[in-house]
């Protein structure tokens, strides 16, 4: 049996509210292994992780559960949206989940936000590739979290519809004022962010520089 | 509103959405729902209608509110009175008879029954043409008149208004019965059709000789407000002597209920059995159907659903599910009994109320919740581990080990109930224990094997042949359906197994060892004085052997002076003590009995009364040689000491006694003979005929034809479970199927890298042969074993055969079943594998 291997070593990053951050590096260097720790999807070993001044590290599973309710959305590579559930039940599940009244409307004003008020009852599979990552988009934004995660958002998108979800989502986490992180394979992408951080082999071999820091 | 129900009802919106995908996935389980509730369902729906008929109908069916039966002697004016004072009274004979036809040519054995002028008291007779019973049965123009099953009409070739002899007379058969409401309260063995005559016609055959084995039969029809009980009391109070069994309307007919009982409890664990290699099938296609939702469960985590949540998603799910499958089951349970009622009727005695009964219907419903919830918790235990962070890596990996605690336990709770449902409402508890107990030795037997399987081929050294290389770790692999597959098909043919074990032994039994042993013919009511004239017409007639025996039958009264009821130590054997046994007398002990302790009477005893007794009744009432026993024969108490207890070899067909007593107190009595003739099988014809010609009053039971009615009440009973057993076969293809469909996405993956990397399709199908032979051959051998020891263990220690018989044509044919089944599925799955294009599966592997 092989042993136990440390996917993520010495990791010690800070990310301030609302920055825009790109995770780089190549494939097998802990990107998405960082950001499964920060969103509460996996466990750390050892260390601490605190997002917002909650600390992750002693939480049950469920505990983690409620914490990415109500503080964090994810966008995934390839969408993840529930096939059996139309756009606008797909974008109210995390609105239900929080025990929202006005899950649907609120659902709602999340698909027009991201033009898709006229596809509400289209079920995932009648939608193109660029809709289905809006509508992810919406679902991510939708309970208002604090952090947002996106792993490769474009990597499934063609160059302009990859283009046009970026442009949203950057808008989307700028007037929600929440943080955003996000793993990328695309240079430009990653230098519209304000912060690049590039990991190898389990470690950060840059950090870049906060975004304060890099104003002044 | 509490925030539980609010989740649950969350968790409910979120199932209502799901099962939007439809169906897909869930027909296996479906299926095996709906067959095992189904099997359940009908079998108790008919048993319930056949109890309900026995409890209305049970003054028709008995023939009165009390009925009194007397062997050999008819009731006294002093009886008669007794129950004359009570209600009305009806008289009726029985007796076994040939009917004969008018050229003397052709006799067969019928139950005679000769009824008085007010038959019947309860019910209607029917007949077709419809004639009022007294017109059919009357004297005109010095001729009787008799009414006849239509087997009687179709074996002499007569038709209604032809004529038939009984005894000394002819009489006119004028109607067919088509329903006679007390058949069942005959009792059980019956050896011939029904002719039915009127007293006059019986007495005028003379067929009421001293000593003849005839049954008086008294039929009371009480004033309303005169309960049967105080009326039976009154009865035995007036004539404590009077050696009469004595039945009321309550339990009609005893041994149908039995008889319905038992049958019922063993097509429900049949119909059980269905149900759990259904449960299999159902565990495995929520497995399935969770492996293919763990895009939605992780979906679900990543979005901050709590394990709880996705729990109760999935079990809505599944509960709604199997409420449909229950439901259809229910229904077809519910109809089929509609469609085969009237068969049941025929096959029976009573007409059935076909119905619906809702205590049936909910019996299998619970069996069906139960099974659900004993297979489904698990995999949905574990669907909720399956973690969030799976999405991120494109690894969707179903997850392993076993699930927390509290599902664990409820799993136990749910398996513990169904066992509880399963023992609770059995007629014979311990029977059903004893099934239980099986059920989970097999299913825990089966798991073993296929891990040792597994085992045992992950350390062999590999093989250098790509085929076997493939079809090995195939078996071994994690997450490899082995042990499913094993269980599911391995539990279906194990029923078979000993399903056609049983069944061939019994007709071995019947077919092939008794006839070379047997006589070729039962003669009975010989009288004394035809002894000797009726030896010399059989010899002359070609038999090689002619062997009399006294019979008379006689009641336990009571052991060492204690009575019968309170002396019986053994209540299994209660049936000693409720009818009338056979009793004979001998000055020597028959070559067929075995002496177990003391010794047999001198040939010229005349001293008083011993007896020698069957081991089983000597253990029954604890009894000794030197201790006392008390029979009643014909109206007399005879208190006899046990001279010997002796062992009887019953796989003969032969004349036995379980009571034989010294010749003096019953020599003189009126009796009649028993004889067994043997005669080669082309002269029993002639020997039919001419003692029919020489001794109307003799009744001739052909062996061959007494086989045949077993045979045929074998081979119906055999039919219900064969019916049963294949549902349970039919499961376990289902479950096998889905089991193997399941696997199918991995198949088409391995055919398609294995085409690429240059395999020939026959390489491909090769491997997987390989991979499912082996599979079905463990199967088929597990199953072998388990279903003889199942079957031996019935034989021997439930149906108390003394040989058993392997039967290895049986198993090697269910052996072969189980092959070709999994071969069948698994290659056609394969095919459809190797059809696939590989492009599209590789560009987005």
């Amino acid at each position: 049996m092989a042993g136990p291997v440390n996917i993520l070593r010495g990791i010690n990053l800070t990310i301030g509210g609302g920055e825009v951050v790109s995770i780089v590096g190549p494939s097998g260097s802990g990107k998405s292994s960082m950001m499964m720790v920060i969103g509460g999807l996996e466990r750390a070993t050892s260390g601490t992780v605190s997002v917002y001044g909650q600390e992750l590290t002693g939480l049950s599973e469920d505990a983690l559960a409620l914490f990415r309710r109500d503080q964090v959305g994810i966008v995934f590579q390839n969408f993840h949206l529930v096939p059996t559930m139309s756009a606008l039940e797909n974008v109210a599940i995390p609105l239900e989940l929080a025990g929202r009244a006005d899950a649907f409307d609120k659902a709602r004003e999340g698909l027009e936000a991201v033009g898709l008020g006229h596809r509400l009852t289209h079920y995932p599979g009648q939608l193109s590739g660029g809709e289905q990552q809006r509508c992810a988009l919406a679902r991510a934004f939708a309970a208002e979290p604090m952090l947002v995660l996106a792993d490769e958002p474009t990597g499934n998108l063609d160059g302009s519809t990859g283009h046009q979800i970026i442009d949203l989502m950057f808008d989307l986490s700028r007037r929600r004022g929440a943080t955003l992180m996000l793993i990328t394979h695309d240079r430009e992408l990653a230098a519209r962010c304000d912060r690049i951080v590039r990991l190898e082999d389990g470690m950060i071999v840059d950090a870049g520089e906060p975004a304060e820091q890099a104003a002044e | 509103m509490s925030a539980t129900s609010v989740r649950w009802g969350l968790a409910a919106r979120l199932a209502r959405r799901e099962l939007r995908g439809g169906l897909r996935g869930f027909w296996i389980f479906l299926g095996c729902l709906v067959l095992g509730v189904a099997a359940i369902a009908t079998v108790n729906s008919l048993a319930s209608g056949v109890q309900s008929s026995l409890r209305d109908d049970g003054r028709a069916i008995l023939g009165g509110d009390v009925s009194l039966r007397l062997v050999f002697i008819q009731a006294d004016e002093a009886q008669r009175a007794t129950l004359e004072s009570l209600g009305d009274v009806s008289e009726i004979v029985e007796a076994r008879a040939m009917a004969r036809t008018i050229d003397g040519e052709d006799s067969s054995l019928v139950e005679l029954k000769a009824v008085d002028d007010v038959y019947p008291l309860y019910g209607e007779m029917d007949l077709a043409p419809p004639l009022p019973i007294d017109e059919a049965l009357g004297q005109i123009d010095g001729v009787w008149g008799a009414v006849a099953d239509e087997t009687i009409l179709t074996r002499h070739d007569l038709s209604v208004g032809d004529r038939l002899r009984i005894g000394e007379i002819e009489i006119d058969v004028r109607a067919v019965i088509e329903e006679e409401p007390d058949r069942a309260a005959a009792g059980a063995f019956v050896l011939g059709p029904r002719l039915m005559v009127s007293r006059g016609a019986i007495e005028a055959a003379g067929l009421l000789q001293p000593g003849s084995l005839v049954y008086w039969n008294y039929r009371l029809r009480l004033p309303q407000d005169l309960p049967a009980e105080d009326a039976i009391a009154a009865i035995r109070a007036a004539h404590p002597e009077a050696g009469w069994s004595i039945t009321d309307f309550s339990d009609a007919a005893p041994q149908l209920q039995t008889m319905i009982d038992r049958l019922a409890l063993f097509l429900t664990l049949v119909g059980l059995t269905a149900l759990l290699v259904g449960g299999v099938g159902i565990g495995n296609a929520v497995k399935a159907f969770v492996d293919t939702r763990i895009a939605t469960i992780a979906t679900l985590k990543c979005l901050g659903a709590e394990g709880r949540l996705i729990f109760r998603i999935y079990f809505i799910q599944i509960l709604i599910l199997a409420g449909l499958g229950i439901i259809i089951g229910l229904i077809v349970g519910a109809v089929v009994p509609v469609l085969v009622g009237d068969l049941v009727s025929e096959l029976l005695p009573i007409s059935v109320s076909i119905g619906i009964y809702p205590s049936a219907l909910l019996l299998a419903a619970g069996f069906g919740v139960l099974t659900t919830l004993a297979f489904s918790i698990w995999p949905i235990a574990k669907a909720r581990d399956i973690p969030a962070a799976s999405l991120f890596r494109n690894l969707i990996v179903p997850t392993t080990g076993w699930p927390r605690l509290p599902y664990v336990l409820a799993t136990v709770v749910t398996t513990v109930a169904l066992a509880a449902l399963a023992i609770g409402t059995a007629d014979r508890p311990d029977f059903a224990a004893w099934f239980v107990a099986g059920a989970v030795v097999v299913v825990l037997a089966f798991r073993l094997v296929a891990i040792a399987i597994v085992a045992i081929v992950r350390v062999l050294p590999r093989s250098r042949r790509m085929g076997v290389r493939l079809a090995t770790s195939n078996l071994t692999r994690a997450g490899a359906p082995t042990a499913n597959l094993v269980l599911s098909l391995g539990l279906g043919l194990t029923v078979l197994v000993a399903i056609s074990l049983i069944e061939g032994n019994m007709s071995r039994q019947v077919q092939d060892q008794i006839p070379d042993q047997a006589p070729s013919f039962f003669f009975v009511d010989i009288q004394p004085d035809q002894r000797e004239p009726f030896e010399a017409a059989a010899y002359e007639q070609g038999a090689s052997q002619v062997v009399e025996v006294p019979s008379l039958r006689g009641r336990i009264v009571a052991a060492n002076g204690v009575p019968a009821a309170e002396a019986l130590q053994d209540p299994e054997e209660s049936w000693l003590i409720e009818g009338d046994r056979g009793v004979s007398y001998a000055t020597e002990p028959s070559d067929r009995y075995t002496i177990i302790d003391g010794e047999w009477w001198a040939p010229d005893y005349a001293g008083p009364p011993l007896i020698s007794v069957y081991r089983d009744i000597a253990n029954a009432f604890g009894l000794g040689v030197g201790d006392t026993l008390t029979i009643n024969v014909l109206g007399r108490d005879i208190e006899a000491e046990v001279a010997n207890v002796r062992d009887i070899d019953w796989s003969t067909i032969n004349v036995n006694f379980t009571m034989v007593l010294s010749p003096e107190p019953l020599v003189n009595a009126p009796h009649t003979l028993i004889a067994t003739v043997r005669i080669p099988p082309d002269q029993e014809t002639g020997l039919q005929r001419a003692i029919g010609e020489a001794f109307p009053n003799v009744t001739a039971v052909r062996v061959a034809d007494a086989l045949d009615t077993v045979n045929e009440v074998l081979l119906q009973i055999g039919t219900a479970v064969r019916a049963v057993a294949a549902v349970t076969l039919i499961a376990g293809t289902l479950v096998l199927g889905g089991a193997i469909a399941a696997g199918h996405r991995r198949r088409v993956y391995d055919a398609v890298v294995l085409k690429v990397l240059g395999a020939t399709r026959g390489n491909v199908i090769r491997a997987f042969l390989v991979e499912y032979g082996l599979l079905g051959l463990v199967a088929a051998l597990i199953a072998t074993a388990v279903g003889t020891i199942a079957a031996w263990a019935v034989l021997t220690e439930v149906m108390n055969v003394d040989e058993w018989i392997f039967l290895p044509l049986s198993l090697t044919a269910t052996a072969l079943i189980a092959l070709g089944i999994t071969l069948a599925l698994g290659l056609a799955g394969t095919w459809l594998a190797l059809r696939r294009k590989a492009a599209p599966l590789l560009r987005n592997e």
